[in-house]
């Protein structure tokens, strides 16, 4: 259990750093980079791996029972087609997209504590519902979420909704509540100076890692060189 | 090391008999100080100075020992020499004395990529003197620049059309020719950009190498390795590259490289997977494929999340005999036998006491600190920096080590320096730090050993230290 949190917080501090190094004087660097992407994702099998017993996961949308777990895992199959849903993944499964689209879905409709403030999500929304051929499943199911309670509720079994769950919280923490520049395509001019939980340039950070230093696109096959976590901060 | 009367008091039993003795040199007091820099050399402002600037990136020294350059994170570089032995006191080796400050890089914006571009230099190699003026290389994360340095001390005076300050004089007043002279002057350095290679690297140049042939040089980035020709700038050759196809792939990166000190067709790259490869530029144009791979099997008792950052081999460094190499990963350094690819021959421990504060280390990102380390001329002693201000020494012959700390506090002009001690529990000694109250911000990554001599140079953030190995006066 206690490796599960270690893991926990090495993935925290592995995203906060991936984060951080966009604002760098320099252009990213690669080496350091790849290290950290390394042990995220050792980090991200180890928790994966270890049984424990995590919190509960937020209950269910109201509107469809029957969908457990809700939505959020979805944005994670998505990405990660090699991974086995979750059994009750099903439905979830029709929305691929950008996580943030699972944040705002399942917990920021109607405002949750301390979420992102709720002029990001119609954002959030949009970008991600641009990713995808419009479901019409999904409106009516945001609509009836109940917003999780906020810090990470408890955890289903344990599978990689576990970290999700968690990791929504902490990387809400990390990236604080603005996401602008989310999916832009235009290479960002000067670089801004890093503001706390500030604005975040396009989700490059992975992505330049993966391109050239600097290069800042948000093409699917750049997104596709990342692994899924690197993917989540793209979204973001 | 030969048997003439300088080496004669130098044994190799150095632990036992030599102390380091502190010159301490303050750098950013130096710079101001130099008489030979020219007048418009930009001197650090106080602003400078607290801005970090002049925190020292790399220090080197050249083949004969009597020039030190060091560059910092301002772009800058500082070139040191040694005065020469009073011929009144045979004993007392010469100081080092600023020679000569330049700029080399400024920032620069990559206006396609929107990157701004460092002008830290990541490391300066001198270039094997051919004639009375000395060259270096100098390179930040994108152009290498080749620096000629020269010395006038002679200027002409007497022009018939000029007067003392240039201006043109009036003719009517010149009524006799007069052959000028050349007079004595006080002693000018210039510096002069000779050659600029830019546009070479993608990623950002972590390591430059002269090669022995004194006409090529390579340049290694984190994907590719460039071979150079000192004299042609427009173009260079891809002797590595390691990018992988699809960048999703990447697994490791080229964390350093240099040439074998003797063979011309040699060189060594290291991954961030602690791997060293051997190459050999005959066998193909493209050396993708190692001649000799250098890599010892991860003990998986100490497996952990940051094996693979901790294995990340951050400097290499042949023998100056060509026999071995020397690498440094964080904990450790070893000494690799060019003729055994399984495993090193000696490994020695920096700093065991942090393995068991990985995840500290990697939250305040000391994990990924680069540490250089270095051979003695005799390769018979290598050194490291760590933290808090300490470097160690370890004599391969004795096998004994020694933990010095380079800080003005502890190191008076002319004083000994006392080995320190890391207590890791257990009985306590006087004078011993305990782990918990190391400074990690005073870290020593950048060190260098003079070519011939007991000489060291340590850059402690800002400051440069340099320590001369003070020999038992009852010898003589």
């Amino acid at each position: 259990m206690e490796f599960k949190l270690e893991a926990h917080r090495i993935v925290s501090i592995s995203l906060g750093k991936i984060y951080s190094a966009r604002g760098q004087r320099g252009g990213l660097k690669l080496h350091k980079n790849l290290l950290v992407s390394l042990v995220l994702r050792s980090a991200r099998q180890v928790y994966l791996s270890e049984p424990g017993c995590p919190p509960e996961p937020p209950p269910a949308p109201a509107g469809h029972p029957e969908e457990e777990p809700p939505p959020r895992t979805a944005a994670w199959a998505a990405e990660e087609p090699p991974l086995p849903p979750p059994p009750q993944d099903e439905a979830g499964r029709d929305c691929p997209g950008p996580r943030p689209r699972r944040c705002c879905c399942g917990e920021n409709r109607g405002g949750c504590a301390g979420a992102p403030p709720p002029p990001h999500c119609p954002r959030k929304r949009s970008a991600g519902e641009r990713g995808q051929a419009g479901s019409p499943l999904k409106k009516p199911r945001r609509e009836e979420e109940e917003p999780p309670p906020l810090p990470p509720p408890p955890s289903p079994p344990c599978e990689q909704e576990d970290m999700e769950t968690g990791n929504v919280a902490s990387l809400i923490s990390i990236f604080g509540s603005s996401f602008s520049g989310l999916l832009s395509k235009e290479p960002k001019g000067r670089r801004r100076p890093p503001l706390d939980g500030g604005e975040a340039a396009a989700g490059t950070a992975p992505a330049e890692a993966a391109a050239e230093p600097g290069q800042i696109c948000c093409d699917e096959p750049v997104l596709r060189t990342l692994n899924p976590w690197s993917t989540a901060i793209v979204a973001f | 090391m030969g048997e003439d009367t300088d080496t004669r008091k130098i044994n190799h039993s150095f632990l036992r008999d030599h102390n380091y003795v502190t010159e301490g040199i303050a750098r950013a007091a130096a710079m101001q100080a130099s008489p030979h820099c020219p007048a418009n050399v930009p001197q650090p402002s106080s602003e400078e100075v607290t801005s970090g600037a002049d925190i020292i990136s790399t220090v080197e020294f050249n083949h004969t020992g009597e020039l030190l350059a060091t560059g910092d994170k301002g772009g800058r570089v500082v070139i040191f020499q040694r005065e020469p032995e009073s011929k009144n006191e045979p004993y007392n080796q010469g100081e080092y004395n600023v020679y000569s400050t330049f700029q080399s890089h400024e920032p620069e914006f990559d206006y396609l990529k929107s990157l701004e571009i460092e002008e830290k230099i990541n490391k300066i190699k001198w270039l094997p003197q051919q004639n009375a003026a000395h060259s270096l290389l100098s390179t930040n994360d994108k152009t290498i620049k080749l620096w000629k340095i020269t010395e006038r001390d002679k200027r002409p005076e007497g022009y018939n059309l000029k007067d003392e300050e240039g201006k043109l004089k009036d003719l009517s007043t010149v009524t006799s020719l007069q052959v000028p002279v050349l007079k004595p002057m006080d002693l000018m350095v210039e510096v002069t950009p000779r050659r600029i290679f830019a546009n070479g690297h993608t990623y950002h140049v972590n390591s430059i190498s002269v090669n022995s042939d004194c006409e090529t040089y390579m340049s290694a980035d984190d994907l590719r390795i460039n071979l150079w020709h000192l004299a042609i700038t427009d173009r260079s050759f891809n002797i590595v590259d390691i990018k992988p196809a699809n960048m999703e792939d990447l697994t490791e990166v080229i964390t350093a490289s240099e040439f074998h000190p003797h063979h011309c067709n040699l060189f060594v790259y290291s991954s961030s997977k602690g791997s060293l490869r051997l190459c050999d530029m005959r066998a193909s144009a493209l050396c993708d494929k190692h001649s000799k791979l250098y890599e010892e099997p991860e003990d998986p008792s100490n497996r952990s999340f940051f094996s693979e950052i901790i294995s990340s081999v951050s400097d290499v460094k042949f023998s100056h005999s060509g026999r071995y190499m020397l690498t440094r990963d964080y904990l450790t350094v070893k000494v690799w036998d060019l003729n055994m690819e399984t495993k090193p021959v000696e490994t020695y421990q920096v700093h065991d006491y942090l393995r068991s504060k990985l995840c500290s280390l990697y939250e305040n990102d000391c994990i990924f600190d680069k540490f250089e380390c270095a051979w003695n001329g005799s390769d018979s002693v290598i050194m490291t920096g760590a933290y808090n201000n300490f470097f160690r020494m370890f004599d391969r012959n004795t096998k004994r080590d020694v933990t010095l700390e380079a800080s003005r506090e502890s190191s008076k002009p002319r004083a000994i320096l006392k080995p320190r001690r890391v207590c890791v529990g257990g009985k306590r000694r006087k004078d011993d730090i305990s782990v918990d109250s190391l400074d990690f911000t005073k870290k020593i990554l950048h060190t260098a050993w003079h070519p011939t001599e007991n000489i060291i140079a340590i850059a402690a953030t800002n400051n440069l230290y340099i320590f001369q190995d003070k020999v038992n006066s009852e010898m003589h």
